[in-house]
């Protein structure tokens, strides 16, 4: 493979919020120029602040960070001359991949076609069946209408129930419907198409063999235009809700035969798409038996990459500009040191015991941070930061690294205590009650795990009584009278 | 039969005497032993000279040289405090009194209970009162039982229940002066009373105004005694006119065995006189004062006084002693909280007048009563609103409405003239009280059917506790429930920080052992405002930060307020206020909360009937349709405070 070498001076960042900051930070570390844009509503927000340069790209909360036109007439007017698509977004969105390399800019993530195949599950699985990359039995896409119907029928009785239906465009948890009978498989399949029609805008839909509680495993890989392609070891993303990520591990706790396995299958898969720069392979893992599926190959930067740059030393987002650079990828495999454990929460303004209901329009009233020993933070929320009710309401990634299991869970407990947050309610206290949780302590957790753990949401909300007393105090000397006895 | 003893320590009457031998035993021991005993009337004294605010705190302090004064009893509950323990102490009356109890093993309660009006202002249902007689006398090992109108029947259910629980009953005669008021009619009443209760009772002579001369005192107990020789007579009385000292002396010489005095420390104009002066005095005449510890009585004071300042911005707006109290006959208990509405209602200048004249008339109008619970508020604001309104009986309150129409009992004397009737009921007066006038039984209500509407109000379950303060007061139990759930439980705040005014200085630090005996350091950081006007403290809590969010109320300079929050506090005239209600737009014409509102959205009303019911100064106005129609909007809830001129209703005419 050839390409030419192309030196990036400036790097527009086509997204918001805490991973433009981190791009950022990378980019400036590297002493190019960052560029920022943004929608209105995000124009006070903390990222624009730390780039080079900012571009307003339109009034509309969350549409104009989806409009390639805009993405490209700003790196255009800011003389950009290359996009890095962070996560969400546009950053899956082939058509854009394809308008960077059109508008001569380049896209910091994989060629059009790479995203497109690996963007279609059917195609996905395809390409990994070629390159021997086990992977869940199930359907191509169903035919319409009831020829579809008789199709699963026929599958599910090779397999038995229950069976997924996943929208072979779908991705991030949305469109998967775990189907436990021929009555549901009649009832949903229908229902699912329409949703699906409607959520992604193509109604393909196909089945697969379901693997109770699985373990969410993936693997980080990078690759280069030269046809090397390395990986960064393992992630544990088995702690969800409703397929949503809430807490992620490096490495995955699992025996070195089967991880080497799946880094051969991951980097065996990447070589068969075709794969450059940085990407995340996943797999479900049979918890008893260790067994493991291809499930999706993510074709951008993950939320959790923070857990695999603080174990491995490597600045994933300086490998995926050295590598959209056309360098020659120059990390030997044997420096790549995995030492300890890493692990990244999610900090987001929301109440976990009601649904985890963002607590949009709230306003940070007071907000200190932890530091100290392998402490890291990915956030741009600041004391007076008020929670957007346009945009997610995570406010800091906290990611925290340890000598082992043990201390690396003392650090995250110890840390997530030193938040000091007065305002919105958080998801701190629930991941501290997962930090005292013993199958977590002893790293036994699949992804049924806080459905078969539901004590975590039970833990106090009941504040100290000092604290109720204090709350007394405070409006005391605040109203200047005690409204309470006079 | 057991003999008297001159041990001090054997003349005690306690809590395990009474849990072991009974009240009767406790009853005659008092008959037995020589000389009299003392009731430290500390609840009247709080009610009559600090509005009530005494805190539980305060009380703790004293417990231990209170516990070994020996008195007969402590009265720490009852009368207006289990309201303004939960208003304005944020505390619940029933654990105030458990708490205390463990604190003061050896002390027998006291309480001032009502009657049928409970620890309230209106009757209750006769279920609720034996409910709550039940539940309070868990802890309250003496019961003294009045009716304003000195209405036996009003007194019948708390009576009965008292002696179930085992408690001692002490039934009231509440005492009055005037032609009517002879020592011939009292003997007459405590023998209607023996007849119901039976001897082994202690009979209360009930002075809440501190009226009568010492002698016309001595005279009552003797002839009372002279006609029931065995009778434990516990007597009363109030300071008001700086006399009560004397009228005790004559009490006990003429043979009451019971008196009530206070804590010197904390003695003011209105309540009972100090203990010391009392005991000191008689001790000269001879009269030993039984099972007393006059040291720790002294020492109490010693550790009191210093507390007294806390308490300044309670004490009355008028100092000194009233001898017009014996024209105006107002009880102790009223005369600071008279004085608080007469400041904050601007009309201090025309107490003399409303005091010394109009006050008088009105009772000798009204029938020549006893001013005392509830029926000292009816008196004293329709005295108030004749002088005010210049129009005398004009809108009279439902509650004189009720007692001229003998819902409340029968009227002891005689009843108002045909005018006054008149004055009150309209033209057709006649016509209404003939068809109206009737003794008010309140129906038992559905206990379960409160405690469901109790628990959707707090959002879970309730104990039969809470039942019971809810059932009493139902909107400041429920504000209560939620200030506890929100704050904890803040009673053992000290006053310094209760009633502290103009905020805490920066690094003011506190030690405070919260109710589960957990030490802590609380010190004051420096505070923030918000954007929106909102506060932000920092607290060191055990030595660890902790800033604390206060939302600030939409008040002051409208910071927050919008347009029409800020309207509202526009002044409106009561013409305006008509005219608008006469187009639907229904407005509160007071100052009050809401209580009850007997219509919903969408029911059709016609003119006169009622829409809502308010309550202000202990007393219950109806705001009444004044023309038919439809509810279309209710835009309050019982339980709202109210301005003068807000919002209550609108009504689209028919």
């Amino acid at each position: 493979m050839s390409v030419e070498q192309r030196k990036i001076k400036k790097v527009l960042i086509a997204n918001r919020g805490e991973i433009a900051l981190r791009i950022i930070r990378t980019v400036k570390e590297l002493g190019l120029e960052a560029i920022a844009v943004y929608e209105k509503p995000d124009s006070e927000s903390h990222y624009i602040r730390l780039a080079d340069d900012a571009i307003m790209i339109g009034e509309r909360p969350r549409k104009e960070y989806l409009d390639i036109d805009k993405i490209i007439w700003a790196a255009r007017k800011t003389g950009a001359d290359a996009i890095h698509p962070g996560y969400g977004f546009l950053s899956e969105n082939a058509d854009f991949s394809a308008a960077c390399e059109k508008a001569g800019i380049i896209f910091i993530g994989p060629p059009p076609q790479v995203i497109r195949d690996m963007g279609n599950k059917v195609v996905a699985r395809k390409i990994m069946e070629k390159a021997k990359v086990p992977t869940i039995p199930g359907t191509g896409n169903l035919a319409p209408g009831d020829a579809g119907i008789e199709q699963a029928k026929e599958f599910a009785g090779k397999y038995g129930y229950p069976v997924m239906l996943k929208a072979a465009a779908g991705g991030g948890g949305r469109g998967i419907r775990k189907v436990k009978n021929e009555e549901e498989l009649k009832a949903q399949l229908p229902q699912v198409r329409s949703e699906t029609r409607s959520a992604f805008n193509d109604d393909s839909i196909y089945l697969e063999k379901c693997i109770e509680s699985p373990r969410h495993i993936e693997i980080q890989i990078l690759a280069d235009h030269h046809g090397n392609v390395i990986h960064l070891g393992s992630r544990d993303c088995s702690i969800q809700r409703r397929h949503q990520k809430l807490l992620e591990i490096a490495p995955a706790d699992l025996p070195a035969d089967v991880l080497e396995s799946m880094y051969d299958a991951a980097i065996k898969g990447a070589r068969q798409v075709g794969y450059v720069n940085a990407g995340t392979v996943e797999f479900l893992v049979d918890s008893q038996t260790n067994e493991f599926w291809f499930m999706e190959m993510n074709t951008r930067l993950q939320v959790e990459h923070t857990v695999t740059e603080e174990l491995t030393g490597v600045d994933i987002v300086r490998q995926q500009i050295k590598i959209a650079e056309g360098n020659v990828l120059d990390i030997p495999a044997d420096r790549v040191h995995m030492m300890g454990k890493a692990v990244q929460v999610r900090i987001n303004a929301e109440d976990p015991k009601n649904n985890f209901m963002p607590e949009g329009g709230k306003t940070l009233e007071v907000y200190q941070s932890p530091g100290g020993p392998g402490v890291r933070l990915d956030g741009v929320v600041y004391q007076g930061y008020r929670i957007p009710t346009d945009y997610d309401s995570l406010m800091v990634k906290m990611t925290v690294r340890g000598y082992d299991w043990e201390q690396t869970i003392q650090r995250l407990k110890r840390a997530l205590n030193n938040f000091l947050i007065v305002g919105p309610k958080t998801t701190i206290p629930f991941y501290l009650a997962i930090c005292d949780e013993p199958d977590f302590q002893a790293g036994k957790f699949d992804t049924s795990y806080l459905e078969t753990h539901e004590e975590i949401f039970n833990y106090p909300e009941q504040e100290r009584e000092v604290a109720k007393l204090t709350k007394l105090i405070a409006e005391i000397h605040a109203r200047k009278t005690n409204p309470y006895a006079y | 039969m057991e003999k008297a003893t001159n041990n001090v320590l054997e003349q005690r009457v306690t809590p395990s005497e009474l849990r072991e031998k009974g009240a009767k035993y406790i009853i005659d021991k008092i008959r037995r032993n020589k000389g009299y005993y003392v009731t430290n009337t500390e609840r009247d004294l709080s009610q009559s000279d600090f509005k009530n605010r005494i805190m539980p705190h305060t009380q703790l302090l004293v417990a231990r040289e209170r516990n070994n004064s020996g008195f007969f009893s402590l009265e720490i509950s009852g009368g207006a405090s289990v309201h303004i323990d939960m208003m304005r102490k944020q505390m619940n009356p029933l654990e105030k009194v458990q708490v205390l109890a463990e604190n003061m093993p050896d002390t027998l309660f006291q309480n001032l209970c009502r009657g049928i009006n409970l620890f309230g202002y209106r009757p209750y249902p006769e279920n609720v009162i034996r409910l709550t007689v039940k539940s309070f006398a868990r802890y309250v090992h003496v019961w003294r039982v009045f009716d304003f109108l000195n209405y036996i029947p009003n007194m019948l259910a708390v009576m009965e229940e008292v002696k179930k629980a085992g408690c001692i009953l002490e039934p009231c005669i509440c005492f009055s002066t005037g032609p009517e008021h002879s020592n011939e009619y009292y003997v007459k009443k405590v023998g209607e009373i023996l007849a119901v209760t039976g001897e082994d009772i202690i009979l209360c002579i009930k002075n809440h105004g501190g009226l009568g001369t010492p002698r016309r005192i001595g005279q009552l107990v003797k002839n009372i005694l002279d006609k029931y020789p065995g009778l434990l007579i516990h007597y009363h009385g109030h300071n008001s006119d700086g006399n009560d000292v004397g009228r005790i002396i004559e009490a006990v010489i003429n043979g009451a065995k019971i008196i009530d005095a206070s804590d010197h420390a904390f003695s003011g104009f209105f309540g009972p006189p100090p203990i010391i002066t009392v005991v000191d005095t008689l001790e000269e005449y001879g009269f030993a004062a039984a099972g007393l510890n006059r040291q720790a009585v002294v020492e109490a004071s010693n550790i009191l006084r210093p507390q007294r300042e806390y308490y300044r911005d309670f004490e009355s707006q008028f100092l000194g002693f009233d001898p017009t109290v014996q024209v105006h006959k107002l009880p102790g208990g009223a005369t600071g909280s008279s004085f608080e509405q007469a400041v904050k209602g601007g009309f201090l200048s025309r107490m003399p007048e409303i005091l010394q004249k109009e006050l008088p008339r009105v009772q000798v109008e009204l029938g020549n009563w006893w001013s005392v619970t509830p029926g000292s508020q009816i008196l004293w604001t329709t005295a108030v609103n004749n002088v005010l309104k210049g129009v005398r009986y004009k809108d009279a309150s439902d509650d004189l409405k009720n007692l001229m129409l003998g819902r409340y009992g029968e009227l002891p004397f005689y009843k108002p003239a045909d005018e006054i009737y008149q004055a009150v009921f309209g033209t057709d007066w006649q016509n209404y009280v003939n068809c109206n006038y009737c003794y008010q039984k309140i129906e038992n209500i559905d206990l379960d059917v409160e405690k469901k509407v109790l628990e959707r109000r707090l959002g879970r379950e309730a104990t039969e506790d809470e039942l019971v303060l809810y059932l009493q007061h139902p909107n400041d139990a429920v504000n209560f429930f939620k200030f506890e759930a929100k704050y904890g439980k803040t009673w053992i705040l000290p006053p310094q920080i209760w009633f502290k005014k103009g905020g805490f200085s920066l690094g003011e630090k506190f030690e405070i052992t919260d109710a589960y005996g957990k030490l802590h350091a609380i010190e004051i950081g420096p505070q923030r405002k918000t954007k929106t006007g909102d506060a932000v403290t920092y607290f060191n809590v055990d030595h660890h930060p902790e800033p604390i969010y206060t939302e600030m109320e939409q008040d002051g300079d409208g910071r927050k307020g919008s347009g029409d929050q800020l309207k509202k506090k526009v002044s409106i005239s009561v013409k305006e206020l008509n005219d608008l209600a006469k187009a639907g737009d229904i407005r509160s014409q007071m100052m009050g909360t809401v209580s009850e509102i007997p219509v919903a959205e969408g029911y059709e009303v016609s003119a006169g009937e009622v829409l809502i019911v308010l309550e202000a100064m202990k007393m219950l106005t109806n705001v009444i349709s004044e023309i038919n129609g439809k509810v279309s909007e209710v835009m309050v809830s019982p339980g709202d405070k109210v301005e003068l001129g807000d919002s209550l209703m609108t009504i689209s005419k028919a």
